[in-house]
């Protein structure tokens, strides 16, 4: 009996010991993987903070002498339009699309799962096809509409879309989200009165907060990170939003004053960088879990 | 209808469903398809956002892109029909063959790089340890920033002379020199733009990981057989549906990529036309030269071949995409 | 059958929508209306708005908001609205405005334009307001000319603009070596930069004598004219044959196999600055008004300007104006435009503010009243255009239309010359198909 114990006592040691050096090794070769991959976006942090002429070549991250020349440089704005006036319309941009984007997905989802309707197989059919086209093959006539239109140099192309469920993206998820909701809702609510609009406003729409979340989230995100559209229909600076500001501004400063771009690029993220970290389980959650249920 | 369902570029992902079939909405338990007059007017009423949507900003413009496609227009004076006279010139255009062989090379060496990072990265944070979830977080932010134009401008900044990957090539004794300004080396990077950005597909990956039932390694192990012999046979297969999708995804997404090369290359399509990307040219054809009905032509162009690639992908699906309703 | 109908029904709703959208773009395309031409002395008493766009930087964007300031005090009821612009946008802008009849009613306009703008009707004709709104009597005749397109003035030169050879006194001072002597030829050019680079090898960083000046496509027409051949035919296409383009490309070819010019990856790494912006390139041809721009980010006053090399039959240089300004045709106040116009282009404070930024300005009276400090920057352009003079022969070449475009591709085939990925031939070849598809306007 004893004999027998100590060979599994031992058994059992060296086990937990092979575990947990497998562990350690695990987690020393994610963090190397880890460091590597965060590199990038923690050397443009730090060497926002570093006089210019010592970025460039500069491997190292921590600063030798810490400045915040760059982000005063930032702060001034470009050709007499202020910084704010950058972020106001990046974030005019990005709300205004998060509100349209939710409104049409929503609405659209809906009739999608939850009516049953002649043509419906067909449309669903042609939203999923949207989402495979490239898009560039709308932009030159949809220019030329805006244009004609006069809408060019206003944000109208830039939000009209989103009232109208053009991103198919968002229609899909919240499509596969309801129809994870069962119907023995709807069929309550019927009974207690309510035609499709109550069905969707008092029962399911309350119900969809989840997938309404993270496609805010990342609706806001791509509209913050949007460049080809602004750099098609915004035309004066005091319009631009982050990304074509910043384009104008590394376009505008010498080649050697990298501080005040590392400055400005950070700043541009920085709303990105917090929604990420605020909301992060939703961001990823999302992505995993959305369509893999059961 | 194909077997699968399928979504635009973009970090997330509404995976495929490994019992689902069928990508039309759920007819729910009654199956009947009566349509009352009044669901009739209310789907439409609800989806009247998207149909005027579709018609106005999809429909619409894809037919009129079309027809300008045949016609040489530059926004001043009336579109004038020139017949095919802009496809002939497309394949005879120089530019327009690098920007192809740019793009070609961008996505079948580009994504296959990516796809395989995220898988190897997911295999190896699928093991049950601590701290998963920062690190997933830490592996997924990149693919939220990647194509900004902050990410775009910081790349170019630490690949230039004497930049950041020039110090590291030094010091392991490789030949020195920057990136941006050699047409060699401007591909490469842009790759590594790209691959750098494996979190997204990585997380998708994991996901998937996780839905393989235990039982299948521990069975393939009581079998005999080794580790690689189980990712091959247990993981590989199972794992088949969700590789389909983000090939999808990604494949799509890399044909479009624009505003990195656009910033990295200061508008220029890079040294000697490197970061010349097929969907930048047309920009530059559209937007900056004005000849709208060769940028269409061009756009048409490469509407046919995304249509063949996704038929290929999706026709060859079928012999190596296992759902598991068929496999049990 | 229900299917039937509901498709017919599908199909009904984006065909509506698709014609609409046809319909009202079609309507869109063509010329359009131009403003009555009757100029009378601009109201002071209703209030005017206008709008003035131009390209360039903050410095400029800074001089741009003093001089309006000192305009809207002369004219107090009217609002100058302003805007700008990086060259590459302003372009795309400007067409998107043409295309909608709302170009601004001032904005700058450059000579590889205006034939384009004004053959379609873009432009103001100013010719009516001269004489009630703009006084241009002070003009050289010539200079007024290139802002003249079939007959009718489209465009008001505000400075002058000639090639010249900028070279970098530091950095010869430090190799020890000599500027090269006034009026040498392009062969002696060529020697020249061999011998600085062969000099400035051992520096760290490499000092090199010049910049690859083959991807210019004015030095190309400088020298073409230095052989007595035209530019540009009557309708706007090339005059000269590419095996002149060949000659062009190949007499340059040792340099570049020697590595004597500096190397085309330096100058996409520094850009859009210049070798000799950062102190690695001791001369660049280019337009004379770049001086001190280029001497502030080289961060030295101490570059001087000397005539570009000459050919057979002397210089032939030409004056061009750097920048003119324009008004649309569909301006609803083409007499407060053409005051604006006025004031920017001969009001003596004007001059002051914008020194020799835009160029040396086109109006004596400008001219003079610059503050111009002895030994400055400022000074030497002035200097340098007063003394070429003499060298100034040549008629400015005929803005052509297209003129834009086969520049850029001109430059971007010097580029993959310089990498080495095309010879001459091929150079010429894609010149002159991009050439036969963008210029001579229909």
């Amino acid at each position: 009996m004893t004999a027998m114990t100590t060979v599994s006592a031992t058994a059992s040691a060296v086990a937990t010991r092979k575990k947990r050096t497998r562990s350690v090794a695990f987690h020393v070769l994610v963090l190397a993987v880890a460091a590597v991959i965060l590199y990038p976006g923690l050397w443009m942090v730090m060497s926002s903070f570093k006089p210019s002429s010592d970025i460039v070549g500069n491997v190292n991250l921590w600063p030798e002498t810490w400045t915040l020349h760059n982000y005063v440089s930032a702060f001034g704005g470009i050709g007499g339009v202020s910084f704010w006036t950058f972020v106001l319309n990046s974030l005019i941009l990005a709300v205004g699309s998060v509100v349209g984007i939710v409104l049409s997905a929503t609405v659209s989802a809906y009739a999608f799962a939850r009516i049953s309707f002649p043509g419906r197989g067909v449309y669903f059919a042609i939203m999923i096809g949207t989402m495979l086209l490239p898009f560039h093959v709308v932009i030159i006539p949809q220019y030329i509409l805006f244009n004609s239109l006069g809408m060019v140099n206003t944000f109208l192309p830039l939000l009209a879309p989103k009232f109208l469920a053009t991103e198919a993206f968002f229609v899909f998820l919240m499509v596969q989200f309801l129809r994870g909701l069962p119907r023995e809702l709807d069929e309550a609510a019927r009974i207690d009165g309510c035609g499709h609009w109550g069905i969707f406003r008092l029962v399911l729409l309350p119900l969809m907060r989840p997938a309404v979340i993270t496609s805010s989230i990342f609706a806001f995100i791509w509209s913050w990170n949007d460049f080809l559209g602004p750099l098609l229909y915004l035309k004066r600076p005091d319009t631009y939003p982050l990304p074509i500001a910043l384009r104008l501004y590394v376009d505008q400063t010498s080649v050697s004053d990298y501080g005040a771009q590392m400055a400005m690029a950070v700043l541009a993220l920085v709303p990105v960088l917090l929604f990420f970290v605020v909301f992060q389980r939703y961001l990823v959650d999302g992505v995993a879990t959305q369509g893999l249920k059961g | 209808m194909s077997a699968t369902t399928t979504e635009r570029g973009g970090p997330a992902g509404s995976g495929v469903r490994g019992t689902a079939t069928s990508s039309s909405p759920a007819r729910g338990g009654a199956g009947k398809p009566s349509h009352s007059r009044a669901d009739t007017r209310a789907g439409y009423a609800f989806l009247s956002p998207w149909l005027l949507g579709f018609g106005l900003l999809t429909a619409g413009p894809m037919l009129m892109s079309l027809y300008l496609a045949f016609t040489d227009y530059n926004l001043f004076r009336a579109p004038e029909f020139v017949g095919i006279e802009n496809f002939t010139a497309l394949f005879a255009d120089t530019r327009f063959l690098k920007s192809a062989q740019v793009t070609a090379i961008y996505v079948f060496i580009g994504v296959p790089v990516k796809l395989a990072s995220a898988l190897a990265v997911a295999l190896l944070l699928n093991a049950k340890h601590r701290g998963q979830g920062a690190y997933r977080s830490m592996f997924y932010a990149p693919s939220l920033i990647g194509a900004s134009v902050s990410v775009a401008i910081v790349w170019r900044a630490m690949f230039i002379d004497d930049g950041v990957a020039d110090q590291v090539q030094q010091f392991f004794g490789l030949p020195g020199g920057g990136w941006v300004g050699n047409p060699d080396m401007t591909m490469p990077m842009m790759i590594l733009l790209a691959v750098w950005q494996f979190g997204a597909p990585m997380v998708i990956f994991l996901a998937g990981l996780k839905q393989i039932p235990a039982e299948l390694h521990e069975a393939a192990a009581v079998d005999g057989a080794g580790p690689v012999r189980r990712f091959v046979s247990v993981t590989v297969p199972m794992l088949s549906p969700v590789l389909f999708f983000n090939l999808l995804l990604e494949t799509i997404g890399a044909f479009q990529v624009f505003s990195s090369a656009f910033i990295i290359s200061g508008g220029t399509g890079g040294p000697a036309d490197s970061t010349l990307f097929y969907t930048f040219y047309l920009y530059i054809k559209g937007f900056t030269e004005f000849r709208m009905g060769y940028a269409s032509a061009m756009a048409w162009v490469l509407v046919l071949v995304v249509g063949i690639i996704t038929a290929v992908l999706f026709r060859t699906s079928r012999a190596w995409v296992h759902y598991t309703g068929d496999v049990r | 059958m229900v299917r039937t109908r509901t498709t017919a029904r599908t199909a009904a709703v984006p065909i509506t929508a698709l014609a609409v959208a046809t319909a009202l773009t079609l309507s869109a395309c063509g010329g359009g209306t131009t403003a009555s031409a009757e100029a009378a002395p601009v109201d002071t008493d209703r209030d005017i708005e206008l709008s003035l766009v131009w390209w360039g930087d903050d410095d400029r964007a800074s001089r741009y908001e003093e001089a309006v300031t000192l305009f809207e005090e002369k004219y107090p009821n009217i609002d100058v609205q302003t805007q700008f612009q990086a060259w590459d946008d302003y372009w795309t802008a400007r067409s998107t405005e043409a295309a909608g009849q709302t170009l601004p009613d001032v904005f700058q306009m450059d000579l590889a334009y205006i034939h384009q703008y004004a053959s379609n009707n873009q432009l103001l004709d100013l010719s009516s307001q001269m004489g009630v709104n703009l006084e241009t009597g002070e003009y050289d005749e010539t200079l007024l000319g290139s802002g003249s397109v079939n007959g009718g003035q489209y465009g008001i030169p505000t400075s002058t603009n000639t090639l010249g050879m900028i070279h970098h006194d530091d950095l010869l001072d430090e190799l020890g070596m000599e500027p090269p002597k006034e009026g040498l030829t392009w062969d002696e050019y060529d020697a020249w930069i061999r011998e600085v680079s062969e000099a400035g090898a051992d520096q760290d960083p490499k000092v090199y004598g010049g910049t690859d000046y083959t991807g210019t496509l004015w030095l190309f027409i400088q020298w073409l004219l230095q052989q007595g051949k035209t530019a540009f035919a009557e309708d706007g296409t090339p005059a000269f044959e590419k095996s002149d383009l060949v000659a062009w490309v190949e007499r340059t070819q040792p340099l570049r196999d020697e590595g004597a010019f500096y190397p085309v990856e330096r100058t996409k790494q520094v850009e859009p600055l210049t070798g000799l912006q950062v102190n690695e390139a001791v001369t660049e041809l280019t337009w004379d008004n770049m001086t001190a721009g280029y001497a502030a980010n080289a961060g030295s006053d101490n570059v001087s300007l000397l005539p570009v090399p000459t050919g057979a039959e002397g210089s032939q240089q030409f004056w061009k104006p750097s920048m003119l300004l324009s008004s649309s045709a569909t301006t609803q106040e083409p007499d407060a435009a053409a005051a604006l116009i006025d004031f920017l282009v001969n009001d003596p404070e004007v001059g002051k503010i914008f020194g020799t930024s835009k160029g040396v300005p086109a109006v004596p009276g400008q001219k003079d009243a610059m503050e111009v400090a002895e030994g400055s920057v400022d000074d030497t352009i002035v200097t340098y255009e007063e003394d070429v003079a003499e060298r100034v022969t040549a008629d400015t070449p005929i803005p052509v239309e297209g003129y834009g475009v086969v520049e850029v591709e001109f430059k971007r085939l010097g580029e993959e010359l310089a990498y080495g990925n095309i010879n001459a031939e091929e150079f010429a070849d894609q010149w002159f198909q991009s050439a036969e598809s963008n210029l001579g306007g229909q």
